[in-house]
């Protein structure tokens, strides 16, 4: 049973004597507090200045509530001890509910789209057409904000490869949740989310956009970066399940053949090959082509390098996610390619060159 | 986590003729889940003029939406909230909402179902999972 209907069974409120005046009332107040939800996204005072001017008593606290920066516990607390639930009287009971509803959404940063559907899902189904006009009235008028910021990982290729069945890429993220989509996404290229966007509809793109946006201003690199490995974890997660539909090149697990393959061939090459061309290799490339290998060609390529040259690797697979097959391998025959050039100037032994360009030419 | 109280027992309990009816409205939460599954969500669009159940209705568009986690399950907790309910439309509404959350995470229809069987009470989960299978099995087949 899930937690919030046992609260709501225990909670319970009659609203059958509210009149239709009264609940027409309380739905300008949610469309209020609606576009004080969005007017916070881009002036951190709007809260404050919206208490400020605000006359009805249980909205006023609960925006200096809010205000203060109370979190989603404390302003229960704070809000249900500053004015008493008033049982007696069912159309006050119902505006404190509904204020104290929104004020949860606003204090966990929901986007106006869901304060308020949470505010006018107390006034019954009757009121959700009428919402949803007020949502896309307010979605065309809004100012989209198309910007990136992107944070170094593989996510956004992994949304390309999802993306290619859009079946898949929906499932994983109706799996995470619109809310971590939007924290990872918040790290991604714009054009990760012009993948994802029309999977929503109207009013839900406008959602996952905006929150994206919000997140980008609030949270940290390593927070965004989370939120991608979180992404990434239901990503592998649903394929392990079978949920998606990859081909076997976009799948995350590597090609067992190529990986016996490359460790071979590094395992053959001689360290001071693989020093001269690692140290100038990119930290990522090499990364993402030590996901296609066993941990013996690891430990062989880090003792070839110096200690700073392992810190710059170690740096890079740490920052480094699972990736598709496709991407493995391509780094991985990239990598091959440069040791073949640097042994045949060599005038390295013909297996091992055999080797390299067998992993070099590897059929994807 | 299952969180019983006496209270939400009692309101819950209803004929066993009535929770009969369960089946139907479970086969239908996972026919959504699956045409989602298959065809996007934006694919239920199409299925909203069948649903005569308002709350199912209103759900359906909040998970086309996007609506998810605790906002989605608050939401539907509060149409729960506005209407004294118990007995049969009680447990009706619980079971639509807890399949309504199950379609937003795109759960596979099997776990969907899972989650859904309790609601008959332990003696009746058995069969009632086995005749869906069997429905499955028989679609399948087809």
């Amino acid at each position: 049973m899930i937690k919030a209907i046992v609260e709501a069974s225990r909670d319970r409120l009659d609203t059958r004597k509210v009149s239709r005046q009264k609940k027409d009332a309380l739905f300008e107040l949610a469309a209020r507090v609606g576009i004080i939800a969005e007017q916070s996204r881009s002036s951190s005072m709007a809260i404050a200045r919206a208490a400020a001017s605000e006359r009805r008593k249980a909205l006023k606290v609960g925006l200096e509530l809010v205000a203060a920066g109370a979190e989603v516990e404390a302003l229960d607390r704070g809000f249900s001890a500053s004015i008493e639930r008033p049982s007696s009287d069912p159309g006050a009971e119902l505006e404190w509910m509904l204020v104290r509803s929104g004020m949860r959404g606003l204090a966990a940063y929901e986007h106006f789209s869901v304060i308020m559907r949470r505010m006018t899902a107390f006034l019954g189904p009757d009121y959700f057409d009428k919402a949803e006009d007020w949502l896309m009235y307010r979605t065309k008028r809004r100012k989209s904000r198309p910007e990136s910021l992107v944070v170094p990982g593989e996510l956004p290729d992994v949304i390309r490869i999802l993306a290619m069945d859009k079946r898949n890429l929906e499932r994983a993220l109706r799996a995470s949740g619109r809310d971590m989509a939007a924290a990872a996404l918040a790290g991604c290229p714009q054009e990760s989310m012009d993948l994802a966007r029309p999977l929503y509809g109207k009013i839900g793109a406008a959602a996952l956009e905006d929150d994206a946006a919000q997140l980008r201003s609030r949270l940290s690199g390593d927070e965004i970066a989370q939120a991608q490995s979180a992404f990434l974890e239901v990503v592998r997660s649903l394929e392990e399940r079978g949920e998606l539909r990859l081909g076997p090149e976009d799948e995350l697990s590597a090609d067992p053949a190529f990986v016996a393959a490359l460790t071979k061939t590094v395992l053959g090459v001689d360290a001071a090959l693989i020093k001269s061309v690692f140290r100038g290799a990119e930290g990522a490339l090499v990364a993402t082509a030590m996901q296609g290998m066993e941990p013996e060609a690891h430990d062989h390529i880090l003792g070839s390098l110096s200690k700073r040259e392992i810190k710059r690797i170690l740096d890079a697979i740490d920052y480094s996610d699972p990736l598709p097959r496709r991407a493995v391998q391509g780094a991985g025959k990239l990598l091959a390619s440069r040791l073949f050039e640097a042994a045949a100037a060599a005038k390295a032994p013909r297996p091992i060159l055999e080797h390299l360009a067998a992993i070099r030419d590897w059929a994807t | 986590m299952i969180q019983w109280n006496a209270d939400l027992a009692r309101r819950l309990h209803c004929r066993e003729e009535e929770k009969k009816r369960l089946g139907p409205i479970i086969k239908r939460l996972m026919d959504l889940d699956r045409k989602a599954r298959a065809e996007g969500f934006l694919s239920l669009e199409s299925e909203l003029p069948s649903i005569d159940d308002p709350l199912l209705a209103v759900g359906v568009r909040l998970v086309m939406e996007g609506v998810s986690g605790e906002a989605l399950e608050e939401i539907l907790a509060t149409y729960l909230l506005i209407e004294e309910r118990s007995g049969w439309p009680f447990l009706k509404t619980c079971v639509t909402i807890e399949g309504l959350l199950a379609l937003a995470e795109s759960d596979d229809p099997a776990l969907m179902a899972r989650k859904l069987l309790p609601y008959f009470g332990a003696d009746k989960a058995l069969a009632a999972l086995e005749e869906i299978e069997k429905a499955q099995d028989d679609r399948n087949a087809e």
